[in-house]
C-alpha cells in the first residue's frame, strides 16, 4: 500500500469514530495539553516543559499524559456525554507497543456503568468493521483459567512464592505491582488467541480512579490479540474520593523516590459539585488501528 | 565488578545470575498502561550451557560477570586436565576433563580455540568451526562411489563418530564441522 492509501485509511477510521459519536449526540471536545500539575499515577511520568524563559516569565508546565482530569472538569460543569481524540505524552516509556507520544481516544457516557460502556465499545468496534467474537472475563476468572491462581484471595507473600516459581522478580513494595507483573507475563500471552477480550473487575488494590465494591474495582481493559487497547472505569464522583487516591499516589511516588507532584487542588475545586454518574474509557488509537488492520 | 541496570542490558552482556556467569541472549521490555515496566530476559548459563529466562522490574540491577573470551592454543591433555596457552602472554591454563564433554572430540593439538575465562579461570572451550581429523576405523568403502549417495559411520582419532561418504577409508584426514558434527570434505 502506498502512503496516500495509508493516510486515507486512517482518515476513514477517524471519520467513522466521529460519526459513531455524533450519531449518539456525544460531543467532541478539546481540552488543554499544557497543564500546571503533572499526573500523579505512580508509573506514568509527565514531560516537564520550561516556558517563556527568554522573555523573563519563566514557568514550568507539564504535557498531559491523558485528557482525563480536564474532561472530568467539563463533566462536573454539566457538559453531558463527551469524547476527545488527542495526542498525549508520557516520559520514560519503552517497549514494542510504547512511545513517548501517542494518540488517545477518551470518552465518557453519563449514567453508564462499566458493563454498559463495554457494550458501547463493542458497538464502536462493529462500526469500525471489527466482527470478531467478544470474550468477557473477570480478572479473577482470567487468573483462574490461565494461571491457576486465586488472585483475589492470595496475599502478597503467597503471590511472591508463585512469582518465584515462574522466574519473575518479587522485589516490589506493593501487592498490586506483583499482580500486574503476573498478569503481564502469565495471563497476557494466553490472551493472544482471543481477538477481542474484555477483562473486568480488577482487584481493589488496582482501583485507580474506579469505584470499588468489596474486593473488586469496577475497571476494565480491552485486549485485542493479547495487546492492551483500552482502559475503562466506572468513575469516582466526589472530590474527597479523588483526594484520597491522589494523596496515595503521591506518597507512593515519594517512596519510589520519583518526582512528587503537588496535590491537584484546581481539579478538586473544579469538581466540588461532584461528577455525574458516568463511565469513561481511554483507547490507544494506533494500537486499535493496527489491530483492526492486521495484515 | 560493576552492577548493570536493566536499562544497560544488551545482547552478549555477561552477568551473574544465581551464582553462575551468564550471557544475555534477548531482552524484551513490557510496560502496561498503569503498571511498572518489566524486562523479560533470556540468558545462557556459561557454566552449564543451559538457557534460562528471568523477569526483572525495570531499574533492577545485576552484578556483572568478569568473563573474557581469549584465543588460545590447545597444547595437550594428560587424561585428567587439558592444557591451553595464551599465545600473547604464554600463560598456560588447565581445564578439568569433566568440563570438556562437548568439545573433547574436536580438539587437535596446536589448534587455536576460544577459551572463556571467568574470574581468570577457564570455564569453557569453543573449538574452531572446522577441524582436520584422521579416520581410524570405518567399514571398507565401495569403489566408484561418490559423495551424497549415503554414508557410513567412521571413528576419528579423537574418539568421535562422524557420518562420512562411502569412499572414505582408514588413514584419511577429513574436515569436520564442529558445530554440526558433519563431514565437510577431504583434506
Amino acid at each position: 500500500m502506498n502512503m496516500q492509501e495509508d493516510l486515507k485509511e486512517y482518515s476513514d477510521f477517524l471519520q467513522k469514530i466521529r460519526t459513531f459519536f455524533n450519531d449518539q449526540n456525544v460531543l467532541e471536545v478539546q481540552t488543554p495539553t499544557l497543564l500546571n500539575t503533572p499526573a500523579t499515577d505512580v508509573y506514568i511520568d509527565s514531560l516537564r516543559v520550561k516556558l517563556n524563559q527568554a522573555i523573563g516569565l519563566e514557568q514550568t508546565q507539564y504535557l498531559h499524559t491523558s485528557p482525563e482530569l480536564e474532561m472530568k472538569k467539563l463533566l462536573a460543569k454539566g457538559s453531558g456525554d463527551i469524547y476527545q481524540i488527542c495526542s498525549v505524552f508520557r516520559d520514560n516509556e519503552q517497549g514494542s507497543h510504547n512511545t513517548n507520544e501517542f494518540t488517545m481516544l477518551e470518552y465518557y457516557r453519563l449514567g453508564f456503568d462499566a458493563h454498559q460502556l463495554m457494550d458501547d465499545m463493542v458497538r464502536l468496534l462493529r462500526a469500525l468493521g471489527v466482527e470478531s467474537q467478544v470474550t468477557k472475563l473477570s480478572y479473577a476468572q482470567a487468573f483462574f483459567e490461565y494461571g491457576d491462581i486465586d488472585i483475589l484471595n492470595t496475599d502478597f507473600s503467597a503471590l511472591k512464592v508463585i512469582a518465584q516459581k515462574h522466574s519473575l522478580t518479587t522485589d516490589f513494595e506493593w501487592i498490586e505491582d506483583l499482580q500486574i507483573l503476573l498478569f503481564t507475563h502469565l495471563i497476557e500471552p494466553k490472551l493472544q488467541t482471543l481477538p477481542l477480550c474484555f477483562i473486568f473487575d480488577y482487584p481493589a488494590s488496582q482501583s485507580a480512579l474506579a469505584n470499588v465494591e468489596g474486593k473488586v474495582a469496577h475497571r476494565f481493559e480491552l485486549y485485542m490479540n493479547g495487546v492492551e487497547i483500552a482502559n475503562g472505569y466506572d468513575e469516582l464522583r466526589h472530590a474527597d474520593e479523588y483526594k484520597i487516591v491522589f494523596d496515595q499516589e503521591i506518597a507512593k511516588r515519594a517512596t519510589l523516590k520519583k518526582h512528587t507532584p503537588d496535590l491537584n487542588k484546581d481539579y478538586l475545586e473544579a469538581i466540588q459539585s461532584s461528577l455525574p454518574k458516568c463511565a469513561g474509557v481511554a483507547i490507544g488509537m494506533s494500537r486499535l488501528f493496527s489491530q483492526i488492520n492486521l495484515k | 565488578m560493576a552492577n548493570y541496570s536493566t536499562s544497560q542490558f544488551k545482547n552478549g552482556l555477561k552477568l551473574m545470575l544465581d551464582g553462575n556467569p551468564c550471557s544475555i541472549i534477548s531482552n524484551e521490555i513490557r510496560k502496561p498502561g498503569k503498571g511498572q515496566a518489566s524486562n523479560k530476559v533470556k540468558f545462557k548459563d556459561l557454566i552449564t550451557g543451559k538457557t534460562l529466562e528471568k523477569t526483572f522490574k525495570s531499574g533492577e540491577s545485576l552484578e556483572g560477570a568478569d568473563v573474557m573470551e581469549l584465543d588460545m592454543q590447545y597444547l595437550y591433555n594428560d587424561g585428567s586436565e587439558w592444557s591451553f596457552m595464551d599465545p600473547d602472554t604464554f600463560d598456560q591454563y588447565m581445564i578439568n576433563d569433566s568440563a570438556m564433554d562437548d568439545v573433547r572430540g574436536y580438539l587437535v593439538e596446536q589448534d587455536m580455540c576460544i577459551v572463556t575465562l571467568w574470574n581468570d579461570n577457564p570455564i569453557s572451550v569453543t573449538p574452531p568451526n572446522h577441524v582436520m581429523l584422521e579416520v581410524v576405523d570405518t567399514d571398507p568403502g565401495l569403489k566408484g562411489d561418490t559423495a551424497g549417495t549415503g554414508g557410513k559411520p567412521a571413528t576419528m582419532n579423537t574418539g568421535i563418530v562422524v557420518q562420512v561418504p562411502l569412499f572414505i577409508s582408514i588413514g584419511e584426514k577429513i574436515k569436520v564441522d564442529t558445530r554440526t558434527n558433519e563431514y565437510a570434505g577431504r583434506s
